[in-house]
């Protein structure tokens, strides 16, 4: 399928089609306002990146730990996340793609061991699929594995790199060093993509990243209503949101979507599970992305919705303060260091990582938690014990299994929903009972 | 005492946790600081009186105690070192200063500080892109360091001290330099299993005692004959590498290894810290922090290959055994890179994943013997 008029090679052919495909699954089905916005988002993120490229503006590419407000802030840049095919390729199009990718990467030469969506990235770069960079602005967040990838594009692209460092806390200091690093690397996305950067346009910027936060803060605190009243898959896509459209009118609309949807079937009383849930489960560390049918699955065979997941929350940390330039980056600097997904809680002390997942679980009414570890998240593996110890003293029981989040080579949806429905009737089932009783 | 007393000292040193220094060093009623990495500077220890003592794994039979805190993704170095620490082996240690190295590492500072509790416990954030513009937020996490061993310890670590620690820690790094000078030879004295025993040697002993065997060893050396048995010279890279059977592996199949650009070796000592004047602790700042960097560090892939290219020069190496811990991120991405760096030089480049304290000893050989084939050696 041409996309802007234009043949383009297979990978993205797939993921438009796919996305056009749902997008008339979804157009008629009021039910799905939040499905259908982010949908649109995608379709307008492929435009907007092929119409880049082809009217050759310039391109800046990130990674995921790097919102892409600053890159917005400069007239007639595109900014591209390394990882938006895969995703893409994950959510509407055909994982049997990424798959490939993977297996590129691996036999270029890079190690099996380092994260899917990694590999993926790189086999993206080794096939030619993504439109060439000026340069690339990176945060060191929220793994290693991103540093891999991160060194292994600029190494393959040659293009100039710069990297935001991003230290191990999260208080003011931090935000001032991370700010300064922000107002450091302006001069140098000017200097590669020739464009000015203008503090009116940062603003706006910013003004539409905040107006985005408080649709997704409302968001966040209808899904902790019982029932939860809208669907478990829509939860892990607020990552994608946040990294492709941070600061940019789709990201807002597709956050208000979410919202309004939610608002209006929990006036309508609607639960999303059919015939009522019966059980609730916050997911721990990585959605299952390379098929969303699965969370279907939960809510129509075992009755289990997932109100929250790490991918959804929106930590209520301040908004960014618009009133200056200092303030605009102290406001960046501190929603990359605690606000933005994975980075807030991947990336410090553990302690971090456990109290989220307490939060959640406490707030969102879970009645346990699923701690789906993708292997190559170390630092989430690397804390496996202290977090299982912590779910145990704080009662919450933990569901923990191995999978890979883009490559379901690794652990078969099969052998994970085993896993799940076990759990639930060995474990989750007679506590309920038992709870029940008790009140009784 | 001749090369091979001191060398079987040395190796005595660095086989299990304890040694004979290090336990004569407790008893004295002094003090054992662990860290991990070259990034956090032995020379601040070393001027608050401190031994500084680099963790390692050596010793450990089991990772159990790691195990059940950790998934078997998490490399084995970490979880035989943690494992270590769990089960009280590490007991001599007063505290440990981590930083965020890794996210193998990360974590095994929350069991550090969570599980093991040493009486002194600081953790460095250290910038991941060795620039002059991040510079002083390294210098900022040092004299916060510096602050916290001052209270805990209740000792000033002064200028005055500073500059003695720099001055002993010089003595070492001019006699690795010594040493390392002797291994482009055409016939090198030491093999890599001697001289990664040396340099694992200095992480673990006091340094004024290594020092001096140094002295004796250099003395020795300098009039020995030298290894001229080999049939191809090799440049050891990677990542952590304290393991000198790991070496003595490869170089049974005729692969001598002449310098180990690794955690352990050459790349963790570098030039001496200048001498003042200036404040002392950003001169070890800058020394440290501008080493010749390692994977976790970005923005200088360029830096890292122009140092092994250099060192492939300076030490006639015939190609490069590049080794990773199974599971390292960063590494990964860096043996990639540095693969397709070196076959565009033209250079022989072998990449090898290992496990901590398996020898794998047959695999090896096999990879190393074709490696050798492909070299024409």
């Amino acid at each position: 399928m041409a996309i802007l008029g234009r043949e383009r090679k297979a990978d993205w052919e797939v993921v438009y089609e796919g996305v056009n495909g749902l997008m008339d699954l979804y157009a008629d089905d009021p039910d799905s306002k939040g499905m259908n916005a982010i949908l649109k988002g995608f379709r307008e993120y492929v435009h907007d990146l092929f119409g880049a490229a082809d009217e050759g503006r310039p391109i800046v590419w990130h990674n995921c730990g790097c919102s892409p407000e600053l890159i917005k802030g400069l007239e007639g840049v595109q900014s591209m996340p390394i990882e938006v095919l895969t995703v893409l390729q994950d959510l509407v199009g055909d994982s049997r793609y990424v798959m490939a990718l993977i297996d590129e990467a691996e036999a270029h030469g890079l190690a099996s061991e380092v994260c899917s969506i990694d590999k993926a990235a790189v086999g993206s770069v080794l096939g030619g699929l993504y439109p060439e960079p000026t340069c690339m602005l990176y945060h060191n967040t929220p793994c290693d594995s991103q540093v891999a990838a991160i060194k292994t594009t600029a190494a393959l692209t040659g293009k100039p790199m710069r990297l935001m460092d991003v230290p191990y806390l999260y208080g003011d200091r931090e935000v001032e060093y991370l700010a300064r690093q922000m107002a450091e690397g302006i001069p140098f996305l000017e200097e590669h993509t020739g464009r000015k950067f203008s503090w009116d346009r940062f603003r706006q910027v910013c003004q539409e990243s905040n107006r985005t936060a408080e649709y997704l803060r409302d968001w966040n605190d209808l899904r902790r209503h019982t029932p939860c009243p809208q669907v478990s898959k829509i939860v892990a896509l607020c990552t994608a949101l946040l990294v492709a459209f941070s600061g940019d009118p789709e990201g807002t609309a597709i956050a208000r979507a979410f919202r309004d949807e939610a608002r209006e079937r929990i006036e309508r009383g609607e639960s999303a599970v059919e015939g009522g849930e019966k059980y609730r489960a916050v997911w721990y560390q990585d959605p299952l992305w390379w098929d969303l049918q699965f969370y279907d699955w939960m809510e129509s065979e075992l009755k289990l919705v997932i109100p929250m997941d790490l991918f959804g929350y929106y930590a209520p940390e301040a908004l960014i303060d618009t009133s200056t330039p200092e303030s605009m980056l102290r406001g960046l600097a501190r929603k990359s260091l605690s606000v933005l997904p994975m980075s807030r809680q991947f990336k410090g002390p553990i302690d971090n990582f456990v109290d989220d997942y307490l939060k959640m679980c406490h707030e969102y009414a879970a009645d346990f938690g699923i701690f789906a570890g993708h292997v190559a998240c170390k630092h989430a593996l690397g804390g496996i014990g202290l977090f299982r110890e912590a779910s145990r003293e704080a009662g919450v029981p933990l569901l923990y299994f191995e999978f890979d989040m883009f490559d379901p080579r690794v652990t078969p949806a099969e052998t994970i929903q085993a896993e799940i429905a076990n759990f639930i009737e060995v474990v989750v089932k007679p506590q309920k009972e038992l709870s029940g009783a008790a009140r009784s | 005492m001749s090369k091979d007393d001191i060398l079987a000292t040395m190796q005595a040193a660095i086989e299990k946790p304890r040694n004979a220094y290090l336990d004569q060093w407790v008893a004295e009623g002094r003090k054992v600081m662990g860290y991990y990495c070259s990034y956090i500077p032995e020379e601040l220890f070393s001027a608050a009186g401190l031994l500084p003592y680099r963790l390692r794994g050596a010793g450990s039979d089991s990772s159990a105690e790691g195990d059940a805190y950790m998934s078997a993704r998490v490399c084995t170095f970490v979880r035989h070192t943690i494992s270590l620490a769990l089960r009280g082996e590490l007991d001599f240690l007063d505290g440990v200063v981590l930083a965020q190295n890794c996210d193998h590492i990360r974590r095994a500072g929350d069991l550090f500080r969570k599980k093991v509790r040493p009486s002194f416990y600081g953790f460095l954030s250290i910038p991941r892109a060795p620039k002059e513009r991040v510079f002083d937020w390294y210098l900022a996490e040092l004299r916060r360091l510096k602050a916290e061993l001052e209270a805990h310890y209740s000792r000033a670590i002064t200028s005055q001290s500073l500059e003695e620690a720099i001055a002993l820690h010089n003595a070492t790094r001019e006699r690795i330099a010594r040493l390392y000078e002797l291994r482009k030879r055409e016939s090198p004295p030491v093999t890599g299993r001697e001289a990664l025993t040396v340099t694992v040697a200095a992480h673990v002993m006091p340094r004024a005692r290594f020092n001096e065997l140094m002295d004796d060893l250099l003395a020795d050396l300098e009039q020995a004959k030298g290894n001229g048995g080999y049939r191809a010279r090799v440049i050891v890279t990677g990542g952590v590498m304290d393991e000198p059977e790991y070496l003595a592996t490869v170089e049974k199949q005729g692969a001598l290894s002449v310098a180990e650009l690794v955690c352990f070796g050459q790349r963790s000592f570098g030039n001496p810290i200048e001498s003042g004047p200036g404040d002392p602790l950003e001169r070890i700042a800058r020394q440290r922090f501008f080493q010749v960097p390692c994977a976790r560090m970005v923005e200088c892939f360029d830096d890292q290959v122009s140092e092994l290219m250099r060192r492939m020069k300076e030490y006639r190496a015939d190609g490069i055994i590049f080794q990773r811990m199974k599971f390292c991120d960063p590494w990964a991405g860096d043996g990639h890179n540095l693969y397709w760096r070196m076959k565009e030089a033209g250079i022989p480049f072998l990449s090898l994943d290992r496990e901590y304290q398996v020898a794998a000893a047959g695999q090896v050989k096999t990879r190393v013997q074709a490696f050798m084939e492909q070299m024409g050696k």
